[in-house]
């Protein structure tokens, strides 16, 4: 009892993980059709600037998770404005802004990954938090993975809960459905664009944060995330914040199961095994009508 | 009588709750012109998805030149001699006008032959709708109505034994109209097509086709000789719920 | 251009740069062997690519099939024999796979075949650990470099030549009506189901074939190392940076990249990236037709002077 009860618990906090990583990059997409491919180096970023913070200024790490996110968000605005904004105005068709960012976000990856090469080389850093053991129902767990998740489900939450009752939340969620409609309404995408970059950025960045309490950092850290919040917003369905929440937690659930039961090794077979199994039978995704 | 060309049998789409299209047969022989008219949201245009394969009917059988091809994809369709325009012009953008109406002639048309060997050459189809002079002009750069005749070019260049056409008129003035509708008897006179022309603007097609068919609410509620038809009180009640008698709209 | 001319250029340029063994250092001739690898990649990958506008990231997948089945087969197979089994692998590959997800578009379609690339590298590595007891594989025998350039251009070779004729032939017609129009060009008779099938099929097969003859180039083979994204990403950006609507442009673009990743990513590796990506991004930004744009510019130019 008390195994399944630590294997949906170690899931649960995997794949609280995975929907932040997952929920920025889906909003990104599904308003702009950006499909940022260096989503994760920001969640690296936001690592590594945690890291700096504890290690040299002594800064309590969740304490930080507001600078993180502010400055994150300051990143990802000054990227739409550089890099994206001009591909979104100027591209004749979808499947052309879809191409071209892209391609600037692999531009993204090597830039800003080998710039922390570069910056901080290419050792493993980390640092010790909340170390102490807790126990919940039989089952023990690491302090500092029970805050990481409570602080993850915390942050979709709060995302969720914006999309859903304020009026921007709901102006991003018409966009989504009928960009055309909500311009009648009077949004204006010059002012919503970067901010839901941004959004996107901070919530990476926020994850970063929080995988750097738990996790030994590198300047690669970010690539498997990318890859991973892919396969989850396929999961979930593109351009649904819920889906990929659910998609999150569905993933970690999976990777979790199929790890124990079988073998570590087999970790991404089975959520590319997953992915590909939904996407033949549901390709619009598992949680959309 | 001829065996019929194009023939729907009970065709019915259903899209969850909402009926689009219910349960309507149609049989059109070679060298045919008929004209489908109906309301807005008749299932007009779902009807002619389901005649091209662009849409298989929920129930129901379309037949071409006697071959069930109810479930098979677009192409089959084309193979079999269909072709047709759609509402707003899908002309390959990016392609010389020219390159699309050979398109046709490559794929759908391929094993078929025109009554007029005039026909199989891209050249004569654009010219014989007035548009040698941009052959060579990506078909996106053509206006609106131009890229419509240019469509009616894709069609042709299938070398088609059915044609569909899903409102020709719309956005055309009067003279453009006239021009296409004559454009449209001759090619049927000249390579003996069937033709199934669907109009919102009634009074157009009234005056041009020689049998037509109205569709209500997803339903045929009357076939035949347009002035029998305009008179029939079931298709007067139709138009009345919507906006006055045929004759009337669209003058 | 028509088809004969631009397969006789083909041919002469082919022939011009089998000769660089004999003119070149070792050092030279590893650099031409890299650039040849990547212009044959990215004109396959344009090969079906372009014309449609899928995004495939299945490159690596098709590459690291080819390089295994060179592995597997040492000592049985003859090096020709393994090329040929290599791409024909990675052709049956991309055609079940395409049966299954052609109907995809866009993103979807990209991480799709990212996905189905990575699953495949997994699916080898736990395979041989399992049942081979082994996580790489040594290929003892390795035929000489000049036998290898000679393969790889001979694929390349093979895999403009077929991009020229697809371009110029029924198929290729049929592509640039899918990427404009899918449902259109399928009610003018073409079979989009097939014609996608067959030609994600035909570019995976060179790059199948690349990879089983480039495989004997590294002595020690791992799924990591011939699964490399980077092979998949890389080919994408030459292309796309190269214009995938064109031939000549990703041919272009391979020997700009080859050249500047062989110099510069060994001496400053991080520097290096740090500056691709830099110019990647204003590549996009502000030539987004890719090199092939410039040249059509200048003819432009040069035509309304």
């Amino acid at each position: 009892m008390s195994l399944w009860f630590e294997l949906i618990a170690s899931g649960l906090i995997t794949g609280g993980i995975y929907a932040v990583v997952a929920i920025g990059l889906n909003l990104q997409y599904g308003l702009m059709r950006i499909l940022n491919i260096s989503h994760g180096e920001f969640l690296m970023l936001g690592a590594y600037l945690t890291w700096l913070a504890h290690t040299v200024l002594q800064v309590n790490p969740l304490a930080f998770l507001p600078v993180v996110a502010l400055v994150m968000f300051v990143a990802g605005v000054l990227v739409y404005r550089l890099c994206f904004y001009r591909i979104v105005s100027t591209a004749p068709a979808v499947e052309v802004i879809e191409a071209r960012s892209l391609l600037v976000g692999f531009g993204l990856l090597y830039l800003v990954q080998n710039l922390a090469y570069l910056a901080w080389g290419a050792d493993l850093r980390g640092y010790s938090f909340l170390v102490e053991t807790l126990e919940i129902g039989g089952a023990r767990f690491n302090l500092n993975r029970v805050v990481v998740f409570g602080f993850a489900m915390a942050a979709s939450l709060a995302l969720l809960a914006v999309l859903r009752f304020t009026l921007i939340g709901k102006a991003v969620r018409a966009m989504m459905q009928s960009p055309t409609g909500a311009q009648l309404v009077g949004i204006d995408t010059k002012v919503l664009h970067p901010v839901v970059f941004g959004a996107g950025l901070a919530l990476a960045g926020v994850a970063g944060a929080l995988l750097s309490t738990v996790f030994e950092i590198s300047p690669a850290m970010g690539e498997p995330y990318t890859v991973t919040a892919l396969i989850v917003i396929v999961l979930g369905g593109l351009g649904s914040a819920l889906g990929s929440l659910l998609g999150g937690f569905l993933l970690g659930l999976v990777e979790t199961f199929g790890m124990h039961f079988t073998s570590p090794s087999l970790k991404m077979v089975l959520s590319y095994g997953v992915l590909i199994a939904v996407l033949l039978a549901r390709p619009k995704g598992l949680f959309t009508r | 009588m001829s065996e019929p060309l194009l023939a729907a049998r009970g065709v019915s789409v259903r899209f969850g709750g909402l009926v689009a299209v219910d349960g309507v047969d149609l049989d059109v022989r070679a060298g045919e012109l008929v004209g489908i008219i109906g309301p807005n949201g008749a299932g007009k245009t779902t009807f002619f998805h389901t005649l091209s394969g662009v849409l298989a009917p929920t129930a129901g059988r379309v037949l071409v030149g006697g071959d069930d091809l109810t479930g098979k994809p677009p192409h089959a369709y084309a193979a079999h001699g269909v072709a047709r325009t759609f509402q707003t012009p899908r002309v390959f953008k990016e392609m010389p006008a020219i390159d699309n109406v050979r398109f046709g002639l490559e794929f759908a048309g391929r094993t078929r032959q025109h009554a007029h060997d005039a026909f199989d050459e891209a050249e004569t189809i654009l010219e014989f709708l007035g548009l040698a002079d941009v052959a060579a002009v990506p078909a996106g750069g053509l206006t609106p109505s131009r890229q419509r005749l240019l469509e009616i070019g894709m069609a042709l260049g299938a070398r088609p034994r059915v044609l569909l056409l899903d409102e020709v008129a719309a956005g055309l003035t009067h003279a453009e109209v006239d021009a296409s509708a004559q454009l449209i008897r001759r090619v049927r006179d000249e390579l003996g097509l069937a033709v199934v022309w669907i109009e919102h603007a009634v009074r157009v097609l009234m005056n041009y086709v020689e049998r037509v068919a109205v569709l209500h609410q997803g339903r045929k509620i009357a076939d035949g000789d347009p002035r029998a038809v305009a008179k029939d009180p079931a298709v007067v009640e139709a138009y009345l719920g919507e906006e006055g008698e045929p004759e009337r709209r669209a003058a | 251009m028509n088809s004969r001319h631009a397969l006789l250029a083909l041919l002469a340029g082919g022939l011009a740069l089998a000769a660089l063994p004999w003119l070149l250092s070792d050092f030279l001739l590893a650099l031409a062997l890299s650039c040849v690898m990547y212009a044959g990649l990215a004109v396959s990958w344009s090969m079906f690519c372009g014309p449609t506008n899928y995004l495939s990231l299945a490159t690596a997948a098709f590459f690291g099939l080819g390089t295994y089945v060179t592995a597997w087969g040492a000592g049985a197979l003859p090096y020709g024999l393994s090329v040929l089994a290599g791409g024909l692998v990675a052709a049956g590959f991309a055609a079940l796979i395409g049966a299954a997800v052609l109907h995809l578009r866009g993103a979807y379609f990209a991480v799709i075949t990212f996905g189905m690339g990575e699953l495949v590298r997994h699916g080898i590595t736990y395979y041989e650990k399992a049942f081979e007891g082994t996580v790489g594989r040594i290929i003892a025998e390795a035929p000489e470099s000049t036998t290898v350039y000679w393969m790889v251009l001979l694929v390349s070779m093979g895999a403009v030549a077929a991009a020229v004729l697809v371009r110029d032939h029924r198929l290729g017609l049929a592509l640039r009506g899918i990427g404009s129009d899918e449902e259109r060009a399928q009610t003018l008779g073409v079979n989009a189901r097939r014609s996608k099938i067959a030609a994600f099929a035909l570019s995976a097969f060179f790059a199948g074939a690349l990879g089983a003859a480039m495989a004997v180039r590294w002595t020690y083979i791992d799924p990591l190392t011939v699964f490399n994204p980077f092979i998949g990403f890389q080919t994408v950006l030459i292309a796309m940076v190269g214009g995938a609507q064109t031939i000549l442009g990703p041919i272009a673009s391979a020997v700009v990249f080859g050249l500047l990743t062989e110099f510069l990513r060994l001496q400053f590796p991080y520097l290096f990236l740090v500056i691709l990506g830099f110019l990647l991004i204003l590549l996009v930004l502000y030539l987004p037709g890719g090199i092939a744009s410039l040249f059509e510019r200048w003819r432009w130019r040069r035509g309304n002077v």
